[in-house]
């Protein structure tokens, strides 16, 4: 097996700089120019958490796989977003890492939350481990929308980070159920009693100061992230623009995906090339000496990032935004509304305000073939051909 | 497309899309006779994408929808078809390539993407998975090896 890591890393890897260009360079959401702040990219990328493939950590499970090697890939680009996730609610999107800079406690913290080892929030054994309830033994390959789903899961046990994760299904996005799920309350000294769950969600539609007298609603942080298939076999072209957009809010968490079979943690673009973290590089697991002491410089990527043709995208990705606050929120819906208008842009999910009507409704799943319907089609048809399934309101 | 083994489902996909399987003249006749007989009706060609290794087949082709059903609503049927869960990654892409707005009725899709034969063509799949296969000594990819 290390024969065969080896000769793949090797062959993989040739680092190039950027390209000098006057093209700006985006990082989640931040501009840059590399002819003068080609180190300021440098130190951006560098402060990333870089999870990569590892060798000989504690057995998954007791007695399963030491190594995610072949496998783990999107497990851990699906730990890369969710870690800057992390990063932007404990430490801010500003912070930087300098390498042999003591950092605070709280840095510790969230790269402790992903350190190969069962009890950590969001360890690969952690993440391979509840990917079974999503119908993957351990050590089967994860699409981007199964790591989504674990990752949201998992977060449920990280009360630390209190993060509200939506998950946005079939590419809607609708504001009204974020809401309810970021928004909670908090009595405010001198409220009588909390209100009852039901008459919160119940009501459509908040009033507009989103304040009442007797409490405040507070807003907890949210991890929106968005699965998406952007064409069959290849990306339609369609979707770069708004692709590429979604690199310059300040809310983005970048997206996962990949190329064919190889997944990627995609930070940012410039020109017409996609800049992301690699996980394909086997390191050696990390121990750490205690929570507050963990040998870190092996998870900053301290060379230039990798680059790929937007092109050689792979379809299926998912894109992520972290929304600190409500007027976050607000403001990354407006973004993404006026993203809609640009011409040559095709949406690649829709915003919508409410749930669309009969989402789940039992009266539309009933909507099956009408005998009416069916005997006047059998008169029409000649019978060599299929039929058509006639549904009816 | 990629290795086989993690699909549950049957892979090969032997059966040829609905348009290499007729003529265009005879989808167009089609079209035009069942147009006449259900003017409010939109004719819908839904087939699996044929790299697709997760979601199932359904046993229909062609279906005849109402023209003033929301993409939502469609899909829903689908799914429930299909017996996914809400959170199973589940595309329908108009022509292939896109992902049609959810909150659009069939006859505003009809309107904007339908063929020259005057169906509408869709292509329903999940998400690709990622991972690549490291040699072993009997040539068996890992990832099989690794299955608990």
């Amino acid at each position: 097996m290390d024969a065969a890591t080896l000769t793949y890393d090797t062959l993989r890897f040739e680092y190039e700089d950027f390209p000098e260009t006057k093209e700006p360079v985006w990082i989640l959401g931040r501009k840059y120019s590399v002819l003068t702040e080609k180190e300021e990219i440098l130190l951006d990328v560098t402060s990333r958490l870089w999870f990569t493939y590892r060798k000989n950590f504690p057995a998954i499970g007791g007695t399963g796989p030491t190594s995610d090697t072949g496998w783990g890939c999107m497990l851990r680009c699906g730990q890369m977003i969710f870690a800057q996730a992390l990063v932007c609610k404990h430490l801010g999107r500003d912070w930087r890492w300098m390498k042999g800079k003591k950092q605070t406690d709280n840095y510790y913290n969230v790269l402790n939350a992903f350190i190969d080892k069962k009890d950590s929030y969001y360890s690969i054994h952690q993440i391979a481990q509840m990917g079974v309830g999503e119908g993957k033994s351990i050590g089967q390959w994860y699409g981007p929308n199964t790591v989504a789903q674990v990752l949201r899961k998992l977060a449920t046990f990280d009360t630390w980070s209190s993060l509200a994760v939506h998950i946005a299904m079939d590419n809607t996005v609708v504001m009204e159920e974020i809401r309810r799920l970021c928004r909670f309350n908090y009595p405010c000294p001198g409220a009588s009693a909390f209100p009852t769950a039901d008459s919160d969600l119940l009501s459509n539609g908040y009033p507009d100061g989103a304040e009442c007298t007797d409490r405040l609603l507070l807003w907890k942080p949210l991890v929106l992230l968005i699965p998406l298939r952007l064409g069959l076999t290849d990306i339609n072209e369609a979707y770069i623009e708004t692709l590429k957009h979604c690199f310059m809010m300040p809310q983005s968490l970048g997206v996962i995906g990949g190329k064919p079979n190889s997944a990627h943690y995609f930070i940012g673009y410039v020109g017409e090339e996609l800049i992301y973290l690699d996980p394909h590089t086997t390191q050696p697991a990390v121990e750490p000496i205690d929570s507050c002491h963990i040998p870190d410089e092996s998870f900053h990527c301290q060379h230039p990032p990798c680059r790929m043709s937007i092109a050689e995208l792979d379809p299926s990705v998912a894109v992520g935004f972290f929304c600190n606050t409500e007027e976050d929120f607000n403001n990354w819906c407006q973004q993404i509304k006026k993203l809609s208008l640009i011409r040559g842009a095709l949406p690649m999910f829709e915003l919508v305000e409410h749930q669309p009507s009969h989402f789940s409704s039992p009266d539309v799943l009933n909507l099956t073939p009408d005998s009416s319907d069916a005997d006047r089609l059998e008169r029409f048809f000649d019978s060599e051909d299929e039929d058509f399934e006639i549904l009816s309101l | 497309m990629q290795q086989g083994k993690m699909h549950p489902i049957h892979t090969c996909n032997s059966i040829r899309p609905f348009k290499q399987r007729k003529s265009l003249a005879s989808r167009m006749e089609e079209v035009i006779g069942i147009r006449g007989k259900f003017p409010t009706k939109i004719p819908v060609i839904v087939e699996r994408y044929q790299g697709e290794r997760f979601l199932p087949l359904l046993d229909k082709t062609k279906f005849l929808v109402p023209q003033e059903l929301t993409m939502t609503q469609f899909i829903s049927i689908i799914r429930s078809r299909m017996g996914l869960s809400s959170t199973q990654a589940f595309y329908l892409l108009v022509n292939n390539k896109s992902l049609a707005s959810m909150s659009l009725t069939l006859a505003e899709i009809y309107q904007d993407y339908k063929d020259e034969d005057g169906f509408i063509y869709m292509t329903y799949a999940s998400q690709e998975m990622f991972g690549y296969f490291l040699a072993t000594g009997k040539g068996k990819c890992k990832e099989c090896l690794l299955k608990t």
